[in-house]
This record gives structure tokens, sequence and C-alpha cells, in this order.
């Protein structure tokens, strides 16, 4: 089923795409015109394809419906995820992935800034460059660059992994390079062959939290307790 | 010397002595003559025994210190700096003890944008507080409390906790910059959201748990190592102004289909701008939080020193409202300091169409009791003065993540003395606002109130006692 989206009230899109989902037809969005918040919240088994460019949030608070969005993606696609899997053709805009709990993000292109901030969980692979700050303060999942990293990678890492072929160009606070096990890398290369992705020359760096920020300096609870 | 007063001038008697100068028979026991007095009592302005010891202590420690409550600044205003002018010969009251006065609030009645505006029994809610800073029983005993009397409460930045859900008809449910735990099903599950962009105790800077309460549960509930101290973000992963945030409205109201009302809880900074422009963003209800407002831990000094008083907050954010025309659409909640029903009535006839209370519910579930005293002993305090909430060793069972602390905390007992000071604080309401001739407590308005200080009607617009005009510049 094709709905269009063009200058249409979003708030009709939306429910049209939930009515539709809901009686179990996979549907194509056509004209999306990097229109903001197409496709939120949306269930599990459920195929949606967004033919063209969507704005911010596209896919955001996911809840295991199978998004293509054809080209780019603007601000915080997939923010929120909780399960599903989404794929954008061309590049994502800032945020890509923030604060998602699980499922797939993958972007064909570059990321921007503070791709995958505050990840709970899940994987985000990035086929260009992933820009400035990302990972900012995530606690768990993996985001794979395979194009390089700006500055500031992985900063204030709570958990997680930051998995960078190419150059990056600095690392984030509190961030450090570890030596990649083989058996890390396996997995992360059977995930990518899944996607047409597969590649055995690539040198791997892999950023995780060097834990320094966990704490204050003193973890003597006495020491809260003078006031 | 041009100061030296010695001229050649004889005395028509014998010069004295210096110890007859010296009046040595009359200076204080072990202080000579010619020492002034501050010189006993070290009267040094800046320099007081408690800013000495603040540098001892930072000295030692080399960080700021932390703790939980709310400020210490004593320069902070109390709303005691305000009084009601009940009704006399211009108006005519209603009977105290008799009439009623009706006190249900609705929050973010939009139609078309909300489908299920918060209808409360009473102009007051428990404020957002998480499960993390205050333990489960605690969290469950405020929902309770809250559902007897009609009213709610927020889950605060810990994410929604089943037990809070099932005591509380209803809650709001916040998102915070962390995103902790952030879950569709809990979205829709609530009955408003709140979007975080600071709080009272202290603006600009994200939450903070110290590793002593990030237990087990509360590690699952944030995906966080067990342990750590807790420090939040404060900028929001994915959007950075007022325009993005109003893209971020929009998503909340598709993901939860325009059900609920969308608010927004901000520290009082600079009100009078902020809350034209959360207006404008799209929010249904934005909630000033004073300075005074507490928290389970933060940076003594942002306590301290950040934030304007609720009561100034509150005649600032109301004005914005009115100079937008959406005073009426957007409702106003004001927060921070409340401690009393009195408190709160002069918080509506300042402008706020409701109040939310933090530290004031907490002390009606046990906070500072004097039981347990030897707990509170070893915290170095004593019940009516612990803030030692950052402990995590709460003698009272309130503010810790430690079971056997809060097993003391008797969640049935917990609830009920919330229920009856929220009704309690109602009928203060009531009994203010009847006096004033109010059949609403939604009536009460600034014409109500004068000020006592200067401060007080120059803070705020109120107009001073007795020569009954508003302080003018």
């Amino acid at each position: 089923m094709n709905i269009i989206a063009g200058d249409r009230p979003i708030r009709d899109v939306n429910r049209e795409i939930r009515k539709a989902l809901a009686d179990g037809i996979d549907i194509t969005v056509s004209e999306p015109r990097s229109r903001h918040n197409l496709g939120i919240g949306l269930p599990s088994g459920t195929r949606v394809r967004f033919e063209g460019s969507v704005g911010y949030y596209c896919g955001g608070l996911n809840n295991g419906a199978v998004i293509d969005i054809t080209r780019n993606a603007g601000w915080g696609v997939g923010e929120a995820m909780a399960t599903g899997e989404i794929t954008v053709g061309g590049y994502a805009g800032m945020a890509a992935g923030s604060s998602m709990r699980g499922g797939l993000i993958h972007v064909r292109g570059d990321a921007g800034p503070r791709c995958g901030v505050a990840m709970k969980g899940g994987d985000i692979i990035i086929e260009g460059r992933i820009g400035y700050l990302s990972g900012f303060m995530a606690h768990a999942g993996r985001i794979i660059a395979l194009g390089g990293a700006d500055d500031a990678c992985a900063d204030s890492l709570w958990g997680g992994e930051v998995w960078v072929a190419g150059p990056v160009k600095s690392l984030g606070v509190d961030s450090k390079l570890v030596e990649p096990q083989a058996d890390e890398v396996e997995q992360l290369e059977k995930l990518l062959a899944i996607r047409g992705l597969g590649d055995r020359s690539r040198e791997w760096r892999k950023i995780v939290s060097a834990q320094r920020l966990w704490h204050f300096e003193s973890r003597d609870a006495s020491a809260w307790l003078m006031i | 010397m041009a100061d030296d007063m010695s001229k050649p001038y004889k005395y028509p008697f014998n010069a004295p002595t210096e110890e007859a100068v010296a009046m040595s028979d009359v200076a204080v026991d072990g202080r000579p003559i010619g020492v002034p007095a501050s010189y006993d009592r070290g009267r040094s302005v800046s320099w007081t025994p408690e800013t000495i010891s603040d540098v001892h202590a930072l000295s030692r420690l080399g960080r700021y210190q932390i703790r939980g409550f709310n400020t210490f600044n004593d320069r902070m205003p109390t709303l005691d700096d305000l009084v009601f002018v009940p009704a006399t010969m211009t108006r005519l009251p209603l009977e105290g003890y008799r009439e009623s006065c009706d006190t249900r609030t609705v929050l973010g009645n939009r139609p078309g944008l909300v489908e299920c505006p918060i209808e409360l029994d009473i102009p007051i809610y428990i404020a957002s507080m998480s499960f993390g800073a205050l333990s489960a029983s605690a969290k469950a005993a405020l929902g309770y409390g809250a559902s007897k009397v009609g009213t709610m409460t927020c889950t605060g930045e810990g994410g929604m906790l089943e037990a809070e859900r099932e005591a509380s008809t209803r809650l709001v449910y916040q998102m915070t910059p962390s995103r902790y735990m952030l879950d569709l099903d809990h979205l829709r599950r609530a009955d408003g959201i709140e979007i975080v962009v600071g709080q009272g105790a202290k603006p600009g800077t994200g939450g903070l748990l110290l590793g002593m309460k990030v237990s087990d549960p509360v590690a699952q509930m944030r995906s966080l190592p067990i342990g750590v101290d807790q420090r939040s973000t404060v900028r929001h992963p994915d959007f950075l102004g007022a325009d993005d945030m109003q893209v971020k409205i929009e998503e909340l109201r598709e993901a939860t289909e325009y059900k609920v009302p969308i608010f927004l809880k901000m520290g009082a900074t600079r009100p009078r701008f902020d809350v034209a422009i959360a207006a404008k963003a799209g929010v249904d209800v934005i909630v000033v939080d004073g300075a005074e407002g507490g928290t389970g831990a933060s940076p003594e000094l942002l306590l301290n020193h950040t934030g304007i008083p609720t009561m100034s907050a509150i005649r600032a954010a109301r004005e914005a409202l009115d100079d937008c025309g959406m005073s009426g659409e957007v409702s106003l909640v004001a927060a921070g300091g409340i401690r009393s029903g009195t408190d709160a009535a002069k918080c509506l006839a300042l402008g706020a169409d409701a109040v939310m209370i933090g530290t004031a519910a907490l002390i009606a579930l046990g906070c500072n009791a004097p039981c347990y005293v030897d707990d509170y002993e070893a915290l170095g305090t004593s019940p009516g003065r612990c803030h030692h909430c950052h402990t995590g060793l709460c003698p009272v069972g309130i503010t810790t993540q430690e079971p056997a602390l809060e097993k003391r905390l008797d969640i049935p007992s917990a609830s009920e003395r919330v229920a009856r000071f929220l009704t309690a604080m109602t009928m203060e309401i009531t009994l203010l606002a009847k006096a004033c001739g109010k059949s609403t407590v939604h009536n009460l308005e600034v014409e109500d109130l004068r000020a006592l200080s200067l401060q007080a009607s120059a803070f705020t617009g109120v107009k001073l006692a007795g020569i009954d005009r508003t302080y003018e510049w």
C-alpha cells in the first residue's frame, strides 16, 4: 500500500501508517519531503519504506518495525528505539540512534555529530564516517563506523563500544582504545556480512570507557557524610 | 606625621601615668586594653567560622561538596514575606467553616491537542522524584497517598516503576536528558509526559545519584554499572534549542496519539523569557521550579547559589503567558520550597494554576521524623536537621536503596500521612480563599496579597502592606 506524505498534516499521515500496519499491510510512503516525525512508535512485525528523505526523529521510539529510508534522514533517526531495524540509504543527521535501547540502525552514508548519544543498547552501523562526540555518554550497545570518526569519539562513555575502521580524529574524554579480540572481530564481521558489508581486511579500533568518570575520586562513603 | 595630634601643650596638672590611662582595673580579663572587642569574636564579614571551615573542607577534599535537601542560602526570601488581605468592606468573604470552595484543577486542557487533560481534585500534586533518589516504598506511598485525595505523582528521572504506576491513579512520566529506560509502553501508560530542561535545585546541571544509591535494581532500570556515581546529562541528546524541541513535542504527541498533555519542567532562571519560549514551543503545562526546590543530591554551591526564588518566578511566568496570550491555554505549575497550604495559596494568588510539592511530601512520609535517632547521629545530624539524602543512608527509609533501611518505611501509614497532609494543605488553601471571598481557589489573585518587605514587593509586584502601592523603581 502506498501513502503519500506530501504536505498533508503529519498526524494524518502517521494515523494512516498505523492503521495500515495494524491491518498487517506493508507500506510505502512516497514524497516524505524531509518531513519530521514520520513513523513514530511503530509495532513489530511491520515494514515501512520511505521513498526519499525524512526529517527529524523518523522511526523514533520504534517498537519492532523494519523501516527503510531510501535517502537521507534528519536528526535523531530511530531515537529511543527498543527493537527493530532501520536502514538509511543516504546520510543521517545529528544524534542518529540517540538513547536507543535495542535494534539496529544501518546508515549507508555518513552520520552527523553525536551518533548513538546516550544509547542503551543495540547496534548502529555507519558505512561512512561518524561526526564529533559520537557515542557521548552511551551506556551500552555498539557503534560501528566503517569510514572513520571525527573529534571526541566515544566521549564520556558509561559503557558500550565504539568500533571504528579508518582514522579516528581524536578520542573523547574518558575513552580508551583497546585491542579487539579475534572472537569479537569475528562476531562483528558476521553482523556486517549479513548486511553485505563483510570485509576481512579492516583494521579495527575498539574504543571503550576508561571508567575514570564512573566515580568521583573518592569512593569512601564517609567522605560524603561531612556536611 | 600629618595625623600626629601631639601638639606642644601643657596640662595645668601633672601628666597621667600610662597605667592610669590604660584603666587596667576595668579591662576585660585576658584582653589588654587597647585591643578592640572584635579581636575576641573575629567578626570578619567574609571569613566567618563557616566560610573558614568551608575552605578547610575544600582544601582537604579537592572537590566541591555534595549534599541533598535544598538551599541553605539565608538570603533567599520566603513566602512568609507575603500576607493575604481578606475581604473586608470592598469584598464579601465566604463562610470559612461552612461554604464550599472549588479545588478542582485541570492541567493541559487543549482541545484538539490533548484528548485527556489531567483533572485533579486538588491544586497540589507530588513533584517528580526518581526511584533511585527515593526508595521504591517511598515512591509507592506517595502514589497511594496522592491517589486517595485525587491527585497525581510524577516518575522522576529513573524510569517508570511498576509499584508507582500501580499506586498512582494519575502519573506523569518524566523524560529527562539522560533518557533512562525510555520505553514506549511506559509513555503510553502515563497520564502526561514531562520534558525536563532543568530543575530548581540545580538549573543548568544534570541529575546526580551517588554510587551508594546505584543499587542493582536502580542500575538495571538506568542501564548503568552498579555503584557508579551517576552524573546525568543536562542537554537532551536529540534536540538543542526551542525550535528542535517543538519537533520533539510533536513526536511525543504522535507516540501517544495526542492523548496526554506534555509538560515542560524548568528551573527558575529567566522565566519571563523561558516561559514564553516554552509556550511557543507548544507544551501544554509549564512547571517552574524555584531555587528553593529540593533534590536528592547536588553540588552544594548550585543549591545555594543558582536560580531565582519561587515567588519571583511565578509572577514573571504568569506575565509571560499573559503577554503571549497563552494564559488559559497553557497551564502554569509552581514548585520549589512550598511548605504548606498557606504557601500554596500564595503561589496560586501569584499566578500558578497548581503547585507541586516534593520535600514537603517527603517530610509527610516521615523524613526527619524523631525516630532511629542513633542513625541520624551516625550521619552527624539529628532529626529535624537531616539533609543527608545523598548518602543513601536515610534513617527513615525514604531516600535510600538499602533494603534494611527501606523496610522502616511502612507504606500504609506513610501513604495515609501523605493523604492527610495533602488534605490539610487543601483545607488551608480553601480557608484563605474563602476569607478572600473566592468560591474557587483558582480565583485567588495578586490583589489578595500584600508584601511585608520591599524585597518581596519588588520581586513579585505585590503591593506593599499599608501604603498599598507596588514598589516602584
